[in-house]
């Protein structure tokens, strides 16, 4: 019971209330549930790198322990903030914006009533298949395992963080003590798997094979939930969206063509960071592009979804250093396309600002990896 | 150059499965040519037709792909270039556009499609029944189970079936070797994985030298593994067995 309590702490309850921070910063009829959960994670991620790999690179001994303290103390008190202005800006306006209320606070009757309304209605069928093929995935998830050699590194990398209490200076395939890997160091993902197995005490590779595919499974399809409303708009949304969401679950379970594809890393390696960065992070930087860029009116407040961008490309270093240089690239040519398109500059100005934490990135990389060149 | 593009055109078919028949890519291509004509949305023109095009240029560009591989320092990742079209986004798209109004047969359509030109990720070989709750094989949780040391750690030899899996179960348990022998690509040496993966019969007394010299508390074996001399002559004695593995203790080492 506690290890489900401290899993549901670290993965819903703080992400959810750190979300709010710049679901306070955005129109209120954008806010949603899952775009306040999505911030979250990212935000979480980003306080995660600011945590760990000052760690990882500066602090010798008991660096886990160290990392953790930090992002305990950093993560408490931007959930904290996020309660506070869920407080300040009254009841459920900052979590549901301007959503049907009626059907949501009337209580378990109405709200049942309308969930049936809902799958009734034209696209209600769409809407189950959907469930059942996320469902279908959850339960290969749970019940089958999937090999892969990483695993022997950075499942083994989790482990000794949450065994060990030290980041990176233990060779995960062997055990004998290495000096840092900047390549991988860098990317502290599997020392966040870690964290979450310390505070919920569960073994790392539990955590990692069964708890992780739980959680970034339906978090990526929220994200694509999100992707497609803000391709479908409010008006097609409503008949095109469940039958975005079916056409891209079939695309992840045959997505198989090579080992290659972010579709075969999703569901094959969902616990590794390589894998989040392609299926979460790549598409979470179209997502934002669609709407910071979109039709959306321009006096709408935005701040929150630059602030979102921002711990995006922060995320992303957590993942994997190489998708650090390909997000990096990606917001680049889009930003570079949509400056030229909208005849903008100021649109690259923007993305390049929103850029600079990869940049420090960058520079912390190839400093470490260089520096013995000095 | 040219060289470099040949490359970069192998790594984009292996990427795309054409080479095991898959036609995944082939719906995305026609996704990117119908958007390329029809999408007049300019922010979905950019990020959904214009940037994607212009990734694919850059992917085969030669200049491009060595200046990659430089900062990189690794030709094995330059394939996650293409993770930035996100072939699933735009293509699910582009489909749902071409529907129009004929959302359940275009649905269908569009399943069958995806389905016959896709490969089934649970069909793949890698992927079997999970035996526990830490998706590692019974075997390994089991035989680390008997010898784990009550406090510190010890240092165990293992068939390269175990090698990826011990440590996941835990990290007290030290191997001579890792993962990283049973990677052929890698070619690395290393004296103790010669003479207990690749001889064809063990040569104990040299086989026993190099476990001494870590030294192994513990040697696992398969069952049908050839030896010249038994293990139990040298000062090993046989601490038990799981499934076809033969678990053996160093008993020299409790008396140093």
């Amino acid at each position: 019971m506690t290890m489900i309590i401290g899993l549901l702490f670290w993965l819903v309850v703080i992400p959810f209330c750190i979300g709010l921070i710049p679901a306070n910063f955005i129109a209120e009829d954008e806010r949603r549930p899952g775009f306040i959960l999505l911030s979250g994670y990212f935000g979480m991620w980003a306080l995660f790198e600011v945590s760990a790999v000052p760690a990882v690179l500066w602090v010798e001994y008991d660096n886990f322990k160290a990392a953790s303290a930090v992002f305990i103390v950093l993560t408490l008190l931007s959930a904290a903030a996020g309660v506070w202005l869920l407080y300040r800006s009254g009841k459920a306006g900052l979590i549901f914006g301007n959503m049907e209320r009626h059907d949501i606070r009337g209580g378990a009757k109405p709200c049942m009533a309308a969930l049936g309304k809902w799958l009734l209605h034209a696209a209600g069928i769409e809407w189950l298949l959907f469930f059942a093929l996320l469902g279908f995935q959850l339960y290969k998830a749970v019940a089958y395992a999937s090999f892969d050699g990483d695993d022997a590194y950075y499942v083994v990398e989790s482990l000794i963080a949450q065994e060990a209490g030290v980041m990176y200076r233990i060779l995960p395939l062997t055990g004998g003590s290495t000096g840092l890997d900047v390549r991988h160091a860098l990317a502290v993902f599997p020392m966040w798997v870690a964290f979450v197995s310390v505070r919920a005490g569960v073994h790392a590779t539990i955590v990692s094979h069964v708890v992780m595919p739980l959680v970034l499974i339906p978090l990526t399809y929220l994200l694509y939930y999100e992707i497609g409303r803000a391709l479908f708009g409010t008006v097609f949304c409503r008949e095109n969206l469940p039958v975005f969401m079916v056409i891209m679950a079939l695309f992840q379970i045959f997505g198989n063509v090579s080992i290659y594809t972010t579709e075969t890393f999703f569901l094959t390696r969902t616990w590794q960071g390589k894998a989040v960065a392609g299926s979460l992070v790549i598409p979470a930087v179209i997502w934002l592009f669609l709407l910071l860029c979109g039709k959306a009116d321009e006096k709408k407040d935005r701040r929150g979804l630059w602030m979102l961008f921002v711990c995006v490309q922060m995320a992303t270093g957590i993942c994997s250093s190489i998708a650090v240089f390909l997000v990096s690239m990606l917001t680049a040519l889009t930003a570079f396309v949509l400056a030229c398109v909208r005849r903008n500059l100021k649109l690259l100005l923007q993305f390049g600002a929103a850029c600079i934490p990869s940049a420090v990135y960058m520079a912390v990389y190839v400093y470490m990896a260089y520096s013995y060149l000095l | 150059m040219w060289g470099i593009f040949l490359e970069s055109v192998v790594i984009f078919k292996n990427f795309m499965g054409w080479h095991e028949n898959h036609f995944l890519a082939g719906i995305y291509i026609f996704a990117l040519l119908y958007l390329w004509l029809t999408e007049k949305d300019k922010t979905k023109r950019a990020v959904f037709v214009y940037t994607p095009t212009l990734i694919l240029l850059l992917f085969f560009c030669p200049l491009f792909r060595k200046v990659f591989v430089r900062i990189m320092e690794d030709s094995e990742t330059y394939y996650r270039l293409l993770w930035l079209l996100q072939m699933s986004i735009v293509s699910a798209y582009a489909l749902i556009r071409l529907m129009g109004k004929h959302r359940r047969i275009g649905l269908a359509v569009a399943c069958l499609a995806i389905a016959a030109c896709g490969d089934y990720v649970y069909d793949s070989g890698h992927i079997s029944r999970a035996e526990n709750a830490y998706h590692l094989p019974q075997e390994a949780v089991d035989i680390v189970d008997m010898i784990k040391p009550e406090e510190g750690r010890i240092t165990v030899l293992v068939p390269a079936d175990l090698i990826y899996y011990v440590r996941q179960y835990s990290t007290d348990i030290e191997l001579p070797y890792g993962r990283e022998m049973l990677i052929a690509r890698w070619d690395y040496y290393h004296a103790m994985y010669e003479a207990m993966e690749k001889a064809e019969v063990i040569d104990t007394p040299t086989f026993v030298e190099l476990t001494r010299s870590y030294p192994c508390a513990y040697v696992v074996l398969k069952e049908d593994r050839e030896i010249a001399e038994p293990l139990t002559e040298y000062g090993f004695s046989v601490y038990g067995q799981v499934g076809e593995f033969v678990i053996y203790k160093d008993m020299t080492l409790e008396q140093r």
